[in-house]
């Protein structure tokens, strides 16, 4: 009975260190500009360093996609549908989900990683020593490197899984070309490529500002096992909100 | 409120009034109260866990203590809340005044040994870039690493990582260096040739050193004040000589590596 009461109540500490956070987050993101050369190397490390992953990814996705809705539609005579599904499914949903998922997961545990090693080897303590605010200094860079970079990948994605779909299905599956196209742009609004970026926007703020907290919040005591945890809860939370996120947005944007 | 840039001379340039300190119940610091004149070398001497480090970090506010006064030059930095801007305003301005070795060094690992030390002169100084390859040239070669600039933290030995971390210590010319644990992880040799930079520094900058060590030679070579901290009670401080003299059973057993005595073995 007390470890549950322990356990709620760390629960509860932890989700209230959390809103402060995120506070003290949007007020220094939104206040002062970041250090520049902090900024450049993480937007290269987040949105460059997640290329080849994300390249790889969407490819194998959006040629599953063309192969495996092929059969399904051939059931009824639809196969000429496949472009729109590819289209819609890949750009409302798939290709954003992914690309927040997959490359927040790899961005998220590095920012958790390296904060929570920066704050176990003192660094964040001489930061402050040298009246630097590390959370200027730190995690503002990060939050606008990562909210900058995935909305980025996410139109990557679509570009890539789109292609890889339209691979599939004209070289593999023999559909008309010219059809596939047309369905796909028939069925593929501005607007769901905007939905797409908006969905990586946000998703990339949040990943961003989870990791960042838990990489930061990691105390010198814990040691090399805080760094393992923060990184570990980076990447679940991450994940878990990156999936909730785009269920809402999905449910409120196309109801 | 009053400059801190600005105190006149004879200002001390830190006084502790009856500082006290808990982590849950374990009280770390049981009413300690000292003053350090400016530009003297003060070695806290104390066993492992006995609030050294804990003193260092209320002296900056990185630690606020439970009760009592830190006074930076004049200034109650215990006093400053740094949820407050216009304390942490404040604060920065005292911290400016510090330069601090930490026990690791707390190197930038993303950085080159040469962005380390260069840090804290392009935050704080309007040196042009010539400047500051010069000065951090001159820091690197006074500390004996001036062939490691291009190096990073993780590709040097423990004891360099310290020597680099002492040059950035002092790289912006501080009125106060804080050092914790200077000689710990150092050759013998390099232990005496920082405290020959200390004594230097002392000598030719006029900077005030408060050094958190085990090592007693190194106290009796640089130290003109000397303190020991035992069970969270400052048990005796003042002028290097007097102490000696005075020699408190807790300082002998320090100096003579007894097991036996007022410093129990936990």
């Amino acid at each position: 009975m007390q470890s549950i009461t322990q356990l709620v109540t760390h629960q509860v500490r932890q989700g209230a260190d959390f809103v402060r956070f995120i506070g003290l987050a949007l007020r220094i993101q939104f206040t002062r500009l970041p250090p520049r050369d902090v900024l450049v190397t993480q937007l290269v490390d987040a949105g460059w360093g997640s290329l080849a992953l994300l390249t790889v990814l969407t490819l194998f996705a959006g040629l599953n996609l063309s192969v495996q809705s092929y059969g399904s539609f051939e059931r009824f005579g639809g196969q000429d549908l496949l472009g729109m599904f590819a289209g819609v499914g890949g750009v409302r949903e798939l290709y954003p989900v992914m690309a927040a998922v997959v490359c927040g997961a790899r961005i998220g545990a590095n920012l958790a990683a390296s904060l929570a090693n920066m704050r176990i080897s003192e660094q964040i303590e001489a930061l402050e020593v040298m009246a630097v605010d590390p959370v200027h200094y730190l995690v503002a860079p990060r939050l606008w490197a990562v909210t900058l970079a995935l909305p980025l990948l996410c139109g990557y994605a679509d570009v890539i899984g789109l292609a890889a779909s339209y691979a599939g299905a004209v070289w593999q599956l023999g559909l008309d070309p010219g059809s596939f196209i047309s369905q796909v742009q028939d069925a593929v609004r501005l607007a769901d490529i905007g939905t797409g970026l908006l969905k990586g926007l946000i998703m990339g703020w949040l990943v961003a500002v989870i990791s960042c907290f838990h990489g930061y919040t990691v105390a010198k005591r814990d040691g090399a096992e805080g760094v393992g945890i923060a990184t570990n809860l980076a990447i679940v939370h991450g994940a878990v909100m990156c999936i909730v996120v785009n269920l809402i947005l999905s449910w409120l944007i196309y109801g | 409120m009053a400059d801190p840039t600005s105190t006149p001379d004879d200002t001390p340039a830190v006084v502790l009034d009856n500082v006290s300190k808990s982590f849950g119940d374990h009280t770390v610091l049981d009413g300690v109260s000292l003053t350090i004149q400016r530009g003297s070398i003060a070695v806290m001497l104390g066993p492992s866990g006995t609030g050294k480090s804990v003193l260092l970090r209320c002296l900056v506010g990185l630690l606020q203590p439970d009760r009592g006064r830190v006074l930076v030059f004049g200034e109650d930095v215990a006093a400053l809340d740094e949820k407050r801007a216009a304390d942490r305003k404040r604060l920065f301005a005292i911290r400016r005044r510090f330069g601090m070795l930490f026990q690791d060094g707390a190197l930038f690992d993303d950085m080159t040994v040469f962005d380390n030390v260069a840090f804290p002169m392009r935050l704080h100084t309007q040196l042009s870039e010539q400047a500051i390859h010069e000065k951090v040239s001159d820091r690197l070669a006074r500390v004996g690493v001036a062939h490691a600039e291009q190096k990073f933290p993780s590709e040097l030995s423990g004891g360099m990582r310290k020597r680099v971390a002492f040059a950035r210590a002092i790289a912006i010319d501080p009125d106060i260096v804080l050092c914790d644990e200077p000689s710990s992880g150092l050759d013998p040799v390099m232990s005496a040739t920082l405290d020959e930079l200390i004594l230097e520094l002392h000598r030719t900058l006029g900077m005030t050193f408060i050094i958190i060590s085990h090592d007693t030679a190194e106290a009796r070579k640089v130290a003109d004040t000397i303190g020991m901290l035992a069970n969270g009670k400052l048990v005796t401080f003042g002028p290097a000589e007097q102490v000696f003299a005075e020699n408190h059973p807790a300082l002998e057993q320090f100096f003579t590596r007894a097991t036996v005595g007022p410093i129990k073995v936990v």
